[in-house]
């Protein structure tokens, strides 16, 4: 009975992945739909169940019903087990066939048979999976339903509907090898021909090639067989299982100490103690197989008649019970003092939650990290342990908003600085103001060298003297002119000479044009540029102020009431968290205890089996010696 | 007979067991409950510290976001996508297998959000992956869009072609 549970406990940490069918996006392009999906298919279910409940406030979107058992499944994925159940049930409950449909309703009862089932609920698993319409089912689903069934009808005692389930089941799906394995450990319980259970081991052991992790499962299919029969008289039976666990596994230290007491059993004494010095010379003396080893390797030399060195084995054996007994004591001490939890707590990985997230039990270096692994083993504690992480990395969460609120309230605060800057200091009609400055600027520019340049000769641009020189020159044409009508002299040589001075004054003059209307153009260009860019700031300038945000507006009030709630689950949060921690380590002591006592027990049978084995030795000699004083 | 006696005592073991751990259980309930109630409540506030976040960083005004899509598509296996916005890389993803096996079952993702002004850009996205013989797969795919004063949804889509072995990629725009 004990391996069944220990079976049907084990197996649902390897199915937890996958929680939904196909289904495709009904409502394209709905971007908080499609992100609900995407994070519920890829394990994150926080922020699913964050989406789902946003798609709720925006009035479901003609989603339906799917929207509920999304959450009930995002439920069950971050360990909310009760929620969920609430959920199913609440969905399962409505009759109406219109409701819910048919596939939904089927995979609704399959999940609420699921959760059962991880909880330890078999009766109500099995009353849940009996409703499930398996025709209903997607192909993925069905061999984990089938699989289910089997399980649960086995626990009832109705092989025959197991059977047919576990036919059901196709062979090459991991689902068979566990069906199988259930099948063996309740035929172990029925008292079937052990032909029959052997068969069924070997079978479940054929089909774990269809397996992920194929050596690990056929390990333990090979350590469940081999303590099956052992503890029915087969021995041989059970050396041929035992012998086939690998060395190196998460179950060799159990498969060692079986294998030496099936070999014992077949008084196959020398051959026993081999698997037994491997157990104790390669695994810590905290894990209890160890434990029993030493104690059991002195009996086994007692057998072989090593007497003396059955004695040294015993009192070897005594001195590890101390020292076990000690690390047990301050493994306890450290739990007091929480060197032991809170290093735990603070290696896990921040967000990373849930029933399907692993606790990291890894904690190198410390002196706890062999007895944590132990204490794993048992289910209870696993699932206390992830609760406590979980808590631990809400605290987190928590703590981390209110950084980001106080952050979220400087950039509050900083969009409201910003928006006063570009309001109070009329930055658009400083801006608008240079601007027509600059315009004027400009426009007078342009005025004076459209004069300075209207006429091509550069008379324009001519100093005040050479304008009187331009001047005398036509009064000297005029007196060269009366000249000429009042005496018959010849003018032409003072035509060519006013010419040639005219000449020089007009090239000098044109000269200085295009010198001048190149700079002029330059500092024009200038102008021109510092203009556009003045007009590009103002226009900047002036849509900031039509568009400043103003997205500050009401966030301080929000920022505020986020925070005094966040505070309060804060506090409410640290007071459940301290109180889970102290659940945890009352397991945890209790747990040391039963260990010290344990160990307590066999330090005894040690020390009165060496003084047994003294005893019988010193009379053996005294008889020995009185024989040959004779 | 002594596999009887083993299998009695182990049921014995586990029927004080479970009458031990029941009346354990029932004094703990309360507080499985409490911290059950503790997780909604977290993720709810979560949830709203999330949409404020959005709101105030990412205002309707210049919010930009991208999401990527894909279809059931049999010849091709997303590994990572890479963005490049106006000629600067801002965000990367590596996929898991169950983030691959989400998208394929119809989920979005949304890669990245920012703020982006109004005008017109560029966005390239870099996709690789497999295909149905596990060779590797890059493809680029660009588009060039203009952003006014609203919010801007793109979407890098992978869909299946009929006519080819080949899916397709694409950057859509959400109108």
């Amino acid at each position: 009975m004990r391996w069944f549970i220990w079976l049907l406990l084990l197996a649902p940490a390897t199915y937890g992945a996958d929680l939904l069918p196909d289904e495709r996006r009904s409502i394209a392009r709905d971007p908080i739909y499609g992100q609900a999906l995407y994070s519920l298919h890829s394990g994150e279910y926080d922020k699913a169940l964050g989406l789902n409940y946003q798609l709720r406030k925006n009035g479901r979107k003609g989603y339906g019903k799917i929207l509920d058992i999304h959450e009930a499944t995002a439920q069950l994925g971050l360990g909310m087990s009760q929620h969920a159940q609430k959920q199913y049930k609440k969905l399962l409950t409505d009759t109406r066939v219109s409701f819910l449909p048919a596939s939904a309703r089927a995979q609704a009862w399959f999940y609420m048979a699921k959760h059962f089932y991880n909880k330890g609920l078999w009766a109500s698993a099995l009353s849940a999976i009996r409703k499930v319409n398996g025709s209903q089912l997607s192909a993925e689903l069905k061999d984990e339903y089938h699989f289910l069934a089997t399980t649960l009808e086995l626990f009832k005692g109705k092989p025959q509907k197991a059977d047919q389930h576990i036919l059901a089941i196709n062979p090459e799906s991991k689902w068979a090898v566990y069906a199988y394995m259930n099948l063996a450990v309740s035929y172990t319980e029925r008292d079937v021909h052990i032909s029959k259970v052997e068969a069924i081991f070997n079978r479940a052991l054929l089909l774990t090639s269809n397996t992920e992790k194929a050596e690990a499962l056929a390990d333990k299919i090979n350590l469940m067989a081999g303590q099956f029969f052992y503890a029915t008289g087969r021995g041989r039976s059970a050396i041929k299982h035992l012998k086939s666990v690998s060395l190196d596994g998460a179950y060799t230290p159990k498969a060692l100490l079986t294998y030496g007491w099936a070999l014992t059993e077949q008084w196959q004494y020398h051959d026993a103690l081999q698997p037994w010095y491997m157990l104790k010379t390669s695994h810590s003396p905290l894990n209890q197989d160890v434990q029993e080893t030493l104690i059991a390797i002195p009996h086994l030399l007692e057998k072989l008649n090593a007497k003396v060195m059955a004695l040294g084995a015993f009192d070897y054996a005594t001195a590890q019970f101390d020292d076990i007994y000690l690390q047990l004591g301050e493994s306890a001490k450290r739990l007091n003092s929480g060197e032991f939890i809170e290093p735990l707590m603070k290696q896990q990985v921040p967000d990373r939650w849930g029933a399907f997230e692993t606790v990291d039990l890894s904690l190198p270096h410390h002196p706890d990290q062999v007895y944590l692994k132990e204490v794993m083993s048992q289910g209870y504690f696993q699932g206390e342990l992830t609760n406590l992480r979980d808590l631990h990395v809400m605290r987190n969460q928590l703590q981390r908003a209110l950084e980001d609120l106080t952050a979220l309230d400087e950039t509050a605060d900083l969009r409201k600085q910003e928006y006063l800057q570009v309001k109070q200091e009329e930055q658009v009609s400083k801006h608008k103001s240079h601007l027509s400055t600059l315009q004027t600027r400009y426009k007078k520019l342009l005025t004076r060298i459209n004069k300075a340049f209207k006429d091509p000769d550069g008379s324009g641009l001519a100093s005040e003297p050479e304008k009187e020189q331009l001047e005398s020159f036509t009064q000297v044409t005029k007196q060269i002119k009366n000249v000429a009508k009042l005496s018959s002299q010849n003018i032409q040589s003072y035509k060519d000479r006013l010419r040639r001075v005219e000449g020089v004054l007009k090239w000098t003059l044109s000269e200085r044009y295009s010198e001048r209307k190149q700079q002029v153009s330059q500092s024009l260009a200038l102008l021109e540029e510092k203009i556009r860019q003045a007009k590009k700031q103002y226009n900047a300038t002036e849509y900031a102020y039509t568009v400043s945000p103003k997205s500050f507006n009401g966030f301080k009030n929000k920022i505020e009431a986020l925070r005094q709630t966040y505070q309060k689950q804060l506090v409410k949060l640290d007071k459940v968290y301290y109180q889970q921690r102290e659940k945890v380590g009352s397991i945890v002591k209790v747990d040391i205890k039963k260990r010290q006592e344990r160990v307590m027990d066999y330090q005894m049978q040690a020390r009165l089996a060496a003084a047994r084995l003294f005893d019988e030795t010193s009379n053996k000699q005294r008889l020995v010696a009185g024989e040959v004083r004779q | 007979m002594k596999a009887i006696q083993s299998i009695a005592n182990g049921f014995v073991l586990f029927l004080s067991l479970f009458a031990s751990s029941s009346l354990f259980a029932a004094e703990q309930a309360g507080l499985d409950a409490e911290i059950e109630e503790l997780k909604a409540e977290v993720i709810e506030l979560n949830r709203e510290l999330f949409d404020l976040e959005e709101q105030l960083l990412y205002p309707a005004t210049t919010s930009f976001a991208v999401f990527v899509s894909m279809d059931a598509v049999p010849d091709f296996e997303i590994q990572s996508v890479k963005l490049n916005l106006d000629e600067q890389d801002v965000t990367s993803h590596i996929y898991r297998a169950e983030q691959v096996e989400a998208l394929r079952r119809g989920g979005i993702q949304k890669i990245y959000v920012g703020n982006l002004k109004p005008g017109l850009h560029k966005l390239k996205a870099e996709i690789m992956g497999k295909d149905r013989d596990g060779r590797p797969v890059k493809r680029l795919v660009v588009a060039e869009f203009g952003k006014a004063r609203a919010s801007k949804y793109l979407e890098v889509k992978i869909s299946s072609n009929p006519n080819q072995n080949k899916p397709d990629f694409a950057i859509v725009e959400w109108k």
